[in-house]
């Protein structure tokens, strides 16, 4: 006889989503950069944003920030980068 | 549950007063009840004003419970209509309420006209009107809105829906809980080994979850299979009491052990918790699970020697089982998910309980404000445990300055304020500490008063912890000018276990602690 097992893993089904278009150009941009508030962070991104609009022509540079690193965006951390339009977002780990 | 349209189904029942009822050609009031629901005892006193009001009206009473105890209800409540008696719930299997009370209001054509579940005053009111409206009698308001009763109260689950013998389940026993899906079945042909099979949902053996064990687990517990318990982070898989049942079989659960995983995983995935931080971070954290109370000795809980170790199958098989669903329902598995710089022994499985016998303070769950008798788990995200040894100390003073110095370097020696500890106590330094005078909460300021780094660290160069040095505070400590590693007494925990022979206890660090981190969370065991 078969043995009938109970699936224990989690089979809750997920939206499968397209990865964004890839830029082709950062020239006058809006770019958006998203410091997830771990040490350190602010250095990092002072520098890449710096490194965006001398090197890269970029537009503009949208900072934002989650209030913690161990948990995700809160969706007003979202809205903030949606609403500003950016043409992409970088997210920056740091320590 | 039949449903206003549909033809209500005849039945012969005997009342509580020996006469023989069944459905009679006019318009007609059923109430199915329990004698111990209390949305039940607010509902039939309604029901007896409605009789007062119309003497004429067939209403009848269907008791889902033994003779004796609808006889003392119907006695209390001074019930003045009929009540049936529907002990094997024969009638309720046909009307299929899901919870009690549910009334069914027939014409007199035996035709279902209105239902009703749990207690609703606009609901009585609608369907007092429709009886009204059936019997050409004047529309009255049987439930005022102000007559100091809620305006509506859920029910419980109906008799015939709970688990009665080994293998016939319920198939809804909380009609209020969030439903998920079922799970499926994964059918292995006779050729495959199923224990070889399971390997792919963990690196260790497990029990290959079979439909009579899933069924087993599940019959321990009161609620439906299909009931979401929680959703999992970081994936938010959901945790149903049948995947927690087959994840409790593979890791070799007890039955009864289904009573602590249920809140367990309710707690591990309570926000305040923060699993999903826990399980994400590339730090050690592993949740630390610390039992209390009487479930120790009804389940089998070792809280002596070896406490840390593989010592009891309760211990070893909850911590197991909490791990298997945090990957398979939560997908923080090792190596993907969950990229651990060097990981924790303590994902395998980390359960122990605090000795309390040995323990001359509060335990732990007492200063979380239960009462002693009231069984509770406790979850800390914590580092791999230190040692701390001290077998020559003559008084309480010196072990606590022991424990101090193996504090003062959790997380790294050189930062202050931002995390906690517990402090497992063994049962021969606690005795010291007690014969000392020290009670748990002088213990813990002394702790706090002593733990600190000394400045001079800081010349070491720079390292974590050195740019927060204008935010700490400096006191001094045995002469020596410091900064203080804690913020507050109270980011310092303290538990007795272990065995009775060994001067060992042992410090646990925390991750990232407080609302930006994980914190500690308790939660009652029923």
């Amino acid at each position: 006889m078969p043995t009938i097992l109970i699936n224990p893993l989690n089979e809750s089904q997920r939206e499968p989503r397209k990865a964004a278009t890839k830029l082709s150009t950062l020239q006058g941009k809006t770019i958006g950069l998203l410091d997830i508030s771990k040490p350190g962070g602010n250095y990092f991104l002072d520098h890449v944003e710096r490194l965006l609009k001398a090197q890269y022509g970029v537009a503009n540079v949208i900072r934002a920030m989650k209030p913690t690193f161990t948990k995700p965006a809160p969706a007003a951390v979202i809205e903030q980068l949606v609403n500003a339009r950016c043409d992409a977002v970088i997210e920056a780990l740091a320590d | 549950m039949l449903q206003a349209g549909e033809r209500a189904p005849d039945f012969l029942l005997r009342a509580i007063d020996g006469t023989e009822h069944q459905l009679a050609n006019e318009p007609t009031l059923l109430v199915f009840f329990e004698t111990d629901c209390p949305t039940c005892l607010l509902t039939l006193p309604y029901l007896n004003k409605l009789a007062a009001r119309l003497p004429e009206a067939a209403i009848s009473g269907i008791s889902q419970d033994d003779e004796a105890a609808t006889k003392a209800l119907a006695e209390q409540l001074q019930i003045r209509f009929p009540v049936l008696l529907d002990r094997d719930w024969k009638v309720s299997e046909q009307y299929a309420p899901v919870a009690v009370p549910t009334l069914f209001l027939l014409d007199g054509q035996g035709q279902i006209v209105h239902t009703q579940i749990a207690f609703d005053k606009a609901e009585l009111n609608a369907m007092t009107a429709a009886l009204c409206a059936m019997m050409g009698q004047e529309v009255f308001v049987l439930a005022e809105p102000f007559d100091g009763n809620p305006a509506t109260k859920p029910g419980c689950t109906s008799r015939h829906l709970e688990p009665r013998t080994e293998g016939e389940m319920a198939a809804a026993l909380n009609p209020y809980a969030q439903r998920g899906a079922r799970a499926s079945h994964l059918e292995l042909s006779e050729d495959v080994d199923a224990e070889e099979y399971c390997l792919r949902f963990d690196p260790l053996p497990v029990l290959p979850p079979t439909l009579a064990r899933v069924e087993r687990m599940l019959n321990a517990s009161t609620l439906a299979p299909d009931e979401v318990i929680a959703l999992v982070p970081p994936n938010y898989g959901q945790a149903t009491v049948e995947k927690i049942a087959a994840n409790a079989v593979m890791a070799g659960c007890a039955p009864e052990l289904m009573r602590v995983l249920i809140p367990l995983i309710r707690a591990v995935c309570d926000e305040r918790y923060n699993i999903h931080g826990v399980q994400a971070t590339t730090h050690f954290a592993a949740p630390l699970v610390i039992v209390n109370g009487p479930i120790r000795h009804e389940l089998g809980f070792v809280s002596g020697s070896n406490v840390f170790s593989n010592v009891a199958r309760a211990n070893s098989t909850l911590g197991r089982a909490l791990q298997l669903i945090l990957t398979n329902i939560g997908g923080a598995r090792p190596g993907e998910i969950d990229m651990s710089t060097l990981g924790n022994a303590g994902k395998f499985a980390q359960v122990i309980a605090e000795n309390e016998e040995e323990n001359p303070w509060e335990p732990l769950h007492v200063e979380h404000g239960f009462a002693r008798e009231q069984s509770t788990l406790t979850l800390f995200a914590a580092e791999p445990p230190r040692g701390v040894s001290e077998h020559n100390a003559r008084h309480g003073r010196t072990i606590l300055k022991a424990i101090s110095r193996a504090l003062a370097t959790i997380w790294t020696y050189r930062i202050c304020l931002m995390f906690e500890a517990f402090v497992i106590l063994c049962p021969e330094h606690v005795k010291t500490l007690q014969r000392d005078g020290f009670t748990k909460q002088s213990a813990r300021d002394f702790l706090f008063e002593n733990t600190g780094i000394p400045l001079h660290h800081y010349s070491d160069g720079d390292g974590e912890g050195v740019q927060y040095q204008h935010l700490f505070e400096q006191v001094t400590i045995d002469g020596e000018s410091c900064y203080r590693k804690f913020a507050r007494p109270e980011q310092i925990h303290i538990v007795v276990a272990g065995g009775t022979a060994g001067k060992f206890s042992a410090v646990l660090g925390s991750w990232a602690t407080g609302p930006r981190g994980s914190q500690v969370v308790t939660y009652p065991i029923e």
